[in-house]
This record gives C-alpha cells, structure tokens and sequence, in this order.
C-alpha cells in the first residue's frame, strides 16, 4: 500500500465509540421482557404461575430456552469483535441441553399415542406464531451489532442470532403456554426454535456482510 | 522490524480516539506485519492489494476492537477474512490464477504461528485441503492440480467451493 493511501485513510481517521456488547445485550433482554408483557396482558399468564405453584415443567422449559437465548445472544454478539483463538462453546452446551426436550418428546411419543401434540395444532400454530415474531424482535439490536462490528464468519453469526432469537421468543410465550407436556414442548419449541434460526440464518448473512 | 503487541495494542487504542499521529503509526506498522503475513499465503503481486483491502477493511471496522483485548489476534481475524474474501471471488469470477511466490526470509513470530492460514487448512478434509492448496495457493490450473492429486475435475472444483466455505466458518475457531 502507498504511504498516500495510508495518508488518506490517516486523514479520514474520526474518533469512534467502541463497541458496547452489554448494551446490545440488555437491548434484546428488554426488548423480550417488553414482548413477555404484551403476551401476558393480551393472552393471560398461566393459571399455575398466578396461583404462585407454577409446574415443573414450565420452570424446566422456561429455564432451558432461557440458557439458550442467553448463551447464544452473547456468543452472536461476540462475534461483532472477531479474535483469532478465541473460543467459546458455552452456546454449544444450551443448544446440547435444549435438545433434550425434541429427544425426549420423541422417545415418549414411541410408547404413547401421539395424537396429543397433533390435536393442539391450533395452540401450536399460535406458540410457532408468537415465538417467532416475538424473537425476531428480540434479534433486532443484535443485528445491528453484528452490523456495526466486523463478523467474520457470517453464515454462523446467522445461525447464532436465529438460536438466540427462538430462544427468547419462545421463553416469553411461555409464560401464555399452558401445555407442560414434553410432546407438545418438544415438537412445538423446537419448531419455533428451528424456523428462527433458518430464517435469520437465511436473512442475516445478507445484513452484516461487510 | 515490527512494533510489539503491547505497542500496537496501545496505538490502536488511541487511534480510536482519534489521535491521527498514532493512526499513522499504526497502519504503517500494520501493512509490514500483514505484508509478512500474506507472504506465504499467496501470490507476490496479490499481496499489496490483500494488504490495502485489510487496512480499509480496519479503517471502516475499527470500532469493532476491544481495547480490553490482543491487537493481533483481532487483526489476524480481519486478514484472514479478506484472504478467504480474496480466494472466494478469484475462484467465482475464474480470475488469473494465482502464482506461488515463496518470499525468502520471510518469518512469523508466534501469535503468526498461531494463527497461520496453513493450521486452518489443516483442519479440512484431506480433499478440500488439496484441492485448495494446488489450485489457489500453488497457482495450478484445475485440470493441472486433477492430475497432481488423482481427483476428477468436478470433484476438484466441488473441494473448492467446500473448502472455502469451511474456511469461513473455521475462521474464529482455531
């Protein structure tokens, strides 16, 4: 390179603000918080949670999907300021642990009559519905990370992002979902879950290629 | 010779700032570690552009650094996007092959060891890592590079393609 070039780019030097992964972050746990509200106040919250006995189940999934919107929103948003060497598999161990709820749905539907999940289609569709626009709002400032730093791997950052935003998507409509059976949890969740990474694993790449 | 990390690292944190003198200093530092550092990794007469698209592509990221953080390693990250960029588009838009250039004497200090591409090739399938090697970085034709490895010519192009993007996505995770 020319010592002009490097003149130019030394002329053209303005003071920036760095990155702030915090505040991104807080942006998307607010923005899911703010979505949870709606939910509840529009649809009502789970007769369990208001008698203050919430289930088991509901605490187990809600936990999860939370673990995995957590872990995948700081892994995306570290991916803004790419490093050479630097590892990071805790998304990997909530994606592992989310998992577990498809895995086991499928194990008991083998031994019981899965027409439990298939006759709560309509309830489903809204939980699909719900969940995934309420986590692609929720990915919204995380894109607008990725957008300001310098991702290098794309397609991952995609993937990521798409996890992160079905996590919380579905965390917050859960507080709505009545359902605590692992069928409906491990075929309808998922569903939300998957179609948020394929589409924000299809959309983001474009939005944050640099 | 090269500034140290702690230097740079302090350089580019001022730049951030602002400060045009330390800017001046660190980009001029820089282009002679990435000169070195593209050396080996592609033809001489790409190695001037390669290292004027990573300046740019620092300019315009350079609020992506974490002061808190190496200065190499983040920079590493950056070149080697641009490189794997650089292969990709060469491979799409069947340019001039490239020519291996082998720059004599030229070395790597140990975050470069670390980081170097010839690791990241390491962790592609056999193929991949062929195919990639003798056509991209030895400057083989396709045909050139299916007698050398055995490899028919669509599978050789095929390795490419994967390859490459394999390379995207190994790029933070070394």
């Amino acid at each position: 390179m020319t010592q002009f070039n490097i003149q130019q780019l030394v002329d053209d030097l303005e003071p920036v603000r760095t990155l702030r992964p915090k505040q991104s972050m807080a942006a998307s746990l607010i923005i899911t918080g703010a979505i949870l509200m709606l939910i509840v106040l529009w649809l009502g919250p789970r007769e369990d949670m208001m008698a203050g006995k919430p289930d088991s189940m509901f605490l187990l999934r809600g936990g999860t999907l939370l673990l995995l919107g957590l872990a995948n929103t700081y892994a995306a948003i570290a991916m803004a300021s790419p490093s050479v060497g630097r590892q990071g598999s805790g998304w990997q161990i909530a994606v592992a642990a989310a998992l577990l709820f498809p895995l086991a749905a499928l194990i008991v539907t083998m031994s019981v009559n899965p027409a439990e999940a298939i006759s709560a289609t309509a309830t489903g569709m809204q939980c699909l519905r719900m969940s995934v626009m309420g986590g692609l709002a929720a990915a919204i400032p995380m894109v607008l990370h990725l957008r300001r730093g310098a991702p290098t791997s794309p397609e991952r950052a995609g993937w990521l992002t798409g996890l992160a935003a079905g996590g919380l998507g579905a965390f917050a409509y859960g507080f709505h979902c009545p359902f605590n059976s692992i069928i409906y949890i491990g075929f309808w969740y998922a569903l939300a879950v998957g179609i948020c990474a394929v589409i924000c694993r299809l959309v983001v790449p474009r939005l944050i290629r640099w | 010779m090269i500034a140290r990390e702690d230097i740079l690292r302090d350089l580019m944190r001022r730049s951030q700032t602002g400060d045009k003198q330390a800017y001046a200093v660190l980009l001029e530092q820089t282009s002679r570690w990435l000169a070195r550092f593209f050396a080996q990794k592609i033809a001489a007469d790409a190695v001037d552009d390669l290292v004027q698209d990573t300046l740019i592509s620092l300019h315009k990221k350079r609020a992506s650094y974490d002061p808190a953080r190496p200065f190499l390693p983040w920079l590493a990250a950056i070149a080697r996007y641009r490189w794997v960029d650089r292969l990709r588009q060469t491979y799409r838009h069947a340019a001039e092959e490239l020519q291996d250039q082998h720059s004599e004497g030229s070395h790597e200090d140990v975050v470069g060891a670390k980081i170097s591409i010839a690791r990241l090739l390491d962790q592609l399938p056999a193929g991949q890592a062929e195919a990639i090697r003798l056509v991209k970085i030895d400057g083989l034709s396709i045909s050139e590079a299916c007698a050398k490895c055995g490899q028919s010519e669509p599978l050789v192009k095929v390795n490419i393609h994967r390859g490459l993007k394999r390379l995207t996505m190994l790029i933070e995770s070394e």
